[in-house]
């Protein structure tokens, strides 16, 4: 399943460079992630709790892994997930481009899912994805508007 | 595949069955299980406590409410599917019933548990936007009536709050000169559809197309009106050009499909192009006659 599009985001590649890589940061663009830790430079671990009308709570342990990083431009993130229900891994790339009026954000991401959850919610996948996809650039939107304290066009 | 634990409720009526899910946070209600039951069974639902609504008769069955229709949110599909009152007021329903699954889950399946379920391939959401249908929910504080329309909010989502249930559906009958159709196509009878239309057209006394609705499903997140294409035909006096033309533009324009094993997102599209376009012309025949 490939997920791609961009985003408008207040601030300078810098500044938004710096609160992407934030732990929180990050955990506010991923919907039902319960807790995100830098433990390396390049590398995060936590924990997330997806649920969609009826299932409830599936719990994935996540690893984030980052390369090719090239502050303030781009970089890429190894995402790597597993739990009860199944299993989501791909690699997600980022690329910051100076805008007039803030930082355009391209992304695109390249993810597998197996096991359980893709066996029985096959049909479901894509709309899950955009659904969390939405609701975690808003977050990322808001959270980074209120730290930059800049206004999104 | 065996459920997790969790406490069963059986209320006789519906203050009780309202009253135990205000007070456990953790309960779903229970109707015809034919959702619910197997996400247990596959362990991807583990709610704490169900609240079995199967003993609360008075959600039960068909009535004439004024010129129009009142369905008790616990009436089986079967039920519905079977009702000549239905057949007779609500044409739109009996017909896209028997697209629902498979005779065993519509014996008990319910119209109210499919519709609080939400699931956007399921007919009757659609079915309900497009006959501007009103759910009855209530709670224990209140009653409270909500248009299809506000009542399908997302992704398996909808307005019911914690601690609501829908009691009732109810139905205005449709008025003179109104022909209704519904198409699906699946990939066999009984599966989730790949894409499913209802349509319903009003003509006026010149002939013309008036109120135009039209609501496809698993096309998106939850049922999506096609607006694009209703607005193309009112006013309009149909002929086959006008309907196909009014069916690309729900095809092309009305809809964002989601693509998954079983349809591309490109499929879909034409899928909803076709459909759209035999329903169309179904109903303007209906409305005619």
């Amino acid at each position: 399943m490939i997920v791609e599009g961009n985003d408008l985001l207040p601030g300078s590649p810098d500044a938004i460079w710096d609160l992407l890589m934030d732990p929180d940061v990050l955990a506010k663009a991923m919907p039902g992630t319960r807790s995100l830790e830098r433990v390396a430079p390049d590398r995060y671990e936590g924990v997330m709790r997806v649920g969609i009308g009826p299932i409830t709570a599936a719990e994935f342990e996540l690893t984030i892994a980052l390369s090719e990083v090239q502050r303030p431009e781009r970089y890429a993130m190894h995402i790597d997930s597993k739990g009860k229900f199944g299993f989501t891994r791909g690699l997600a790339r980022v690329e910051l481009v100076p805008g007039e009026t803030g930082t355009v954000m391209r992304y695109s991401a390249d993810l597998q899912v197996g096991g359980k959850i893709a066996a029985l919610g096959q049909r479901l996948l894509e709309s899950v994805s955009k659904l969390m996809l939405r609701q975690g650039l808003a977050a990322l939107q808001q959270e980074l508007q209120s730290r930059l304290g800049g206004t999104a066009a | 595949m065996k459920p997790s634990r969790f406490a069963y409720y059986r209320p006789d009526s519906v203050e009780e069955a309202l009253a135990l899910l205000a007070e456990h946070d953790d309960a779903k209600p229970l109707a015809g299980g034919q959702s619910l039951i197997p996400a247990m069974n596959f362990r991807l639902a583990a709610p704490a406590a169900l609240v079995d609504l199967g003993a609360l008769s008075g959600l039960r069955g068909v009535s004439r409410a004024g010129d129009g229709l009142r369905i008790g949110a616990m009436t089986t599909h079967a039920t519905v599917e079977r009702s000549p009152e239905v057949a007779r007021i609500a044409p739109l329903l009996a017909e896209a019933l028997p697209h629902v699954a498979h005779p065993q889950i519509r014996n008990r399946g319910t119209l109210g548990g499919s519709l609080a379920h939400a699931d956007p391939a399921a007919e009757l959401p659609a079915v309900m936007l497009a006959l501007e249908a009103e759910l009855v929910l209530r709670s224990v504080q209140a009653e409270r009536r909500v248009a299809a329309r506000d009542f399908f909010t997302g992704l398996f989502a909808t307005a019911l709050e914690p601690g609501e249930l829908v009691t009732a559906i109810e139905l205005a009958a449709l008025p003179a000169r109104t022909g209704v159709a519904f198409e699906e196509f699946a990939r066999r009878h009984g599966d989730f559809a790949l894409v499913g239309v209802a349509a319903v057209v009003t003509l006026d006394a010149s002939g013309r197309c008036g109120e135009v609705r039209i609501a496809l499903l698993s096309v998106g997140d939850g049922p999506v009106l096609a607006e694009r294409a209703a607005a193309a035909l009112r006013g309009q006096q149909p002929n086959p050009e006008l309907l196909r033309d009014a069916a690309e533009l729900a095809g092309d324009e009305d809809i964002d499909p989601p693509a998954d094993l079983h349809a591309s997102a490109a499929y879909r599209r034409q899928l909803a192009r076709v459909l759209t376009r035999r329903a169309l012309i179904r109903a303007v025949e209906r409305a005619r006659v």
